[in-house]
């Protein structure tokens, strides 16, 4: 994979810059891209290893990319986005994308995410193990069984689900939509509160302390994310 | 004076009238009949009734006594010796009552429709100037000048709180007696003040809400534009930083400085696009959630900031509120982060929430300084900085306020009990609390995908 190259589609050449060298500096190869012309240039051109997507470009919407995108390619796409823009983020996860990022971010959120979405995407959380250790937990995915530092813990059917889910995604942000059609079925994807409801149960049982989540973390607006380090 | 003027000079006319009939009678006495004799009254009572009912009556008397003196034989007396004399007498007295009571009518008719055409035009005068008005207050002077014209009484005009097209109120002063056409006029002046108001009100109404349309709409994009147009070098600026940081070893305040400052920036953008999207009126997008989730999520963020101030966190497992969880994110982290701000490293903050039968209490209080002295309130007020010298815009507690408000709730700063400042913020449901029994039962059968 070392030979692939992470597409960088950003319109502010500064923002860019900062992109760019962050990621050579840690031994990426790049390819920019500062509109969408030449971000659809670059994609067919390179063998992509990941994408970062700012959604609003001067000759369109990063959206349209990411759906063109997701047509013919795997690659993880990360978004990059401001914070009062999480209907955008939504969007674009629910159209695909695979993370995001709020600016301003600094190098070591930058490389987190990058470092996550590339292990998803090279298959490395696929549980070929039935067994996700993450931190203190460890869920035996094929016994249904939960251990926070090695002490069982009880989970509900819905609220192991959940947990299930985030550990196979661990690192990445999962959307309200996407956990609900999951765990509750393709009709029951506006009951939010249902969600919210049993998460915050779940993280009262694996968090030592549920008001300063070290794990679970609720991306407001968007979904919830499973940290992994 | 001038109605009895008229009147002596219309019996006037009656007595010339039939004292000429009488000389021409004469005149000709001896070459005409005595029917010719008496027709020559008839022009005589006919001009008499032009002068209404009473000279018409008092021609044809006349004419009937002139007639029987001067004409009927025996002549020069008052006898009869002809019945058809009689008939003669009669046939006066018919027509000249007949063609006065005509006149009359005629006369009471154009007398009235004088009237009307007075009250209207004296109408349209008021209804072209209530018109012509543009303000409430021209419409009130063309009532108190119209009704002095038409009335003679100076009037005051009591407009109702909503007119909306309703009548106003004239009140005239020492009550004078009102003829039915005065009374008909005032009702109308009434009720067409009152169009004109509601015309006027209206229009004032809906000009004030298509500037202030026009003016959020620009307030809204000129902020937008800005906090981009801000955002995105602090985007940079933050990355750059943060990778030279990466790349310089050990401790470099400069650095940190940058990094730090560029957040607080950040951290300011959102609360001004806040304080304009809470302020512009959109609606919170509310829903059941948990407040331990929020809170969580709200101490996670400001971690760095709290790391001097133990917290302490009062939370009923499974409390909810219905609210926009990142409108009462930011609220939280703005009282949190003003806290941290403004309280002695070392002091201890603490988190409360509460459940009321209707509504969500989230109390968060310190043990600093306390609040400002001052009215109750002025923290919230936008660009209000207490004395500290801590920085900041005055923004953080502006947006509180107004977020607490867009839920319809309240937010209070008040003293606490031993020291320190309390923020008592309550979330009123507005909904009945969603049936939580209802997702415990989803989990026997709703499961979609169970592993």
């Amino acid at each position: 994979m070392t030979g692939d190259v992470i597409l960088v589609v950003e319109d502010e050449a500064p923002m860019r810059r900062f992109l760019c060298s962050a990621l050579t500096s840690h031994g990426f190869r790049v390819a920019e891209a500062g509109t969408l012309a030449s971000a659809e240039r670059l994609a067919t051109e390179s063998q992509l290893a990941a994408v970062l997507l700012d959604l609003g470009l001067p000759d369109g919407d990063g959206l349209t990319l990411l759906r063109q995108l997701r047509e013919w390619s795997h690659a993880p796409v990360i978004v990059l986005s401001a914070r009062d823009r999480e209907d955008d983020k939504v969007l674009a996860l629910d159209a695909g994308a695979d993370d995001y990022l709020t600016k301003p971010f600094g190098t070591a959120e930058l490389l987190a995410r990058i470092r996550v979405a590339l292990r998803h995407a090279r298959g490395q959380a696929v549980p070929d193990d039935p067994v996700i250790a993450i931190g203190p937990m460890r869920i035996d995915q094929a016994r249904h069984e939960v251990a926070v530092d090695g002490e069982p813990v009880h989970l509900t059917p819905i609220e192991f689900r959940l947990l299930a889910l985030l550990a196979q995604h661990a690192g990445k942000v999962l959307t309200h939509r996407q956990l609900l059609h999951d765990v509750w079925g393709p009709r029951n994807t506006h009951q939010t509160h249902y969600l919210r409801v049993h998460m915050a149960a779940l993280r009262r049982k694996i968090e030592a302390d549920p008001a300063r989540p070290r794990w679970l973390i609720t991306e407001a607006g968007v979904g919830y994310r499973l940290l992994d380090e | 004076m001038t109605r009895t003027s008229r009147l002596a000079r219309t019996y006037g006319i009656a007595i010339v009238g039939v004292a000429l009939a009488t000389a021409t009678g004469l005149v000709v006495h001896d070459h005409v009949t005595i029917a010719d004799q008496a027709m020559l009254f008839l022009p005589a009572i006919l001009v008499a009734a032009l002068g209404g009912r009473g000279p018409s009556l008092a021609a044809a008397a006349l004419s009937v006594g002139a007639f029987d003196y001067f004409f009927v034989p025996p002549r020069f007396t008052f006898a009869v010796s002809d019945m058809r004399s009689l008939i003669t007498f009669v046939v006066m007295f018919v027509v000249g009552t007949a063609i006065g009571t005509l006149v009359a009518r005629l006369r009471a008719a154009e007398e009235a429709s004088r009237e009307r055409e007075h009250r209207t035009a004296a109408l349209l005068a008021f209804t072209r100037d209530a018109a012509a008005a543009t303000d409430v207050e021209g419409v009130e002077a063309a009532i108190v000048d119209h009704v002095r014209d038409v009335v003679g009484a100076a009037a005051r005009v009591e407009v109702p709180d909503i007119a909306l097209h309703g009548p106003v109120a004239i009140r005239l002063e020492g009550e004078p007696a009102l003829s039915p056409e005065q009374h008909a006029f005032l009702e109308a002046v009434a009720h067409q003040g009152g169009v004109a108001i509601g015309r006027l009100q209206l229009a004032s109404a809906a000009r004030d809400a298509a500037l202030r349309a026009k003016a959020e709409e620009l307030r809204s994009a000129l902020l937008s534009s800005v906090s981009h147009d801000l955002r995105t070098p602090l985007a940079a600026i933050t990355g750059m930083a943060t990778a030279l940081r990466e790349r310089t070893a050990g401790e470099n305040e400069e650095l940190d400085t940058i990094i730090a400052e560029a957040q607080r920036l950040s951290r300011l953008l959102t609360n001004l696009l806040s304080i304009t999207k809470v302020e512009s009126g959109a609606e919170p997008r509310r829903e059941w959630v948990p407040l331990e989730e929020i809170v969580g999520s709200v101490l996670t963020r400001l971690e760095a900031e709290l790391a001097h101030h133990p917290v302490a966190v009062d939370l009923p497992p499974g409390a909810l509120a219905r609210v926009d969880p990142i409108l009462v994110e930011q609220m939280l982290l703005n009282i949190l982060d003003n806290a941290a701000k403004h309280t002695p490293e070392g002091t201890a903050i603490s988190i409360a929430v509460t459940r009321e039968p209707d509504a969500a209490v989230i109390e968060i209080a310190d043990r600093g300084p306390g609040l400002p002295p001052g009215p109750r309130g002025q923290v919230f007020d936008k660009f209000f900085r207490g004395k500290t010298s801590a920085a900041g815009a005055g923004l953080g507690l502006a947006v509180v306020r107004g977020i607490a408000a867009a839920h319809g709730g309240t937010i209070e700063g008040l003293p606490r009990d031993g020291g320190g400042a309390r923020f008592v913020a309550r979330f009123p449901d507005g909904a009945p609390l969603p049936d939580v029994e209802d997702v415990e039962d989803v989990e026997d059968d709703g499961l979609a995908n169970a592993s």
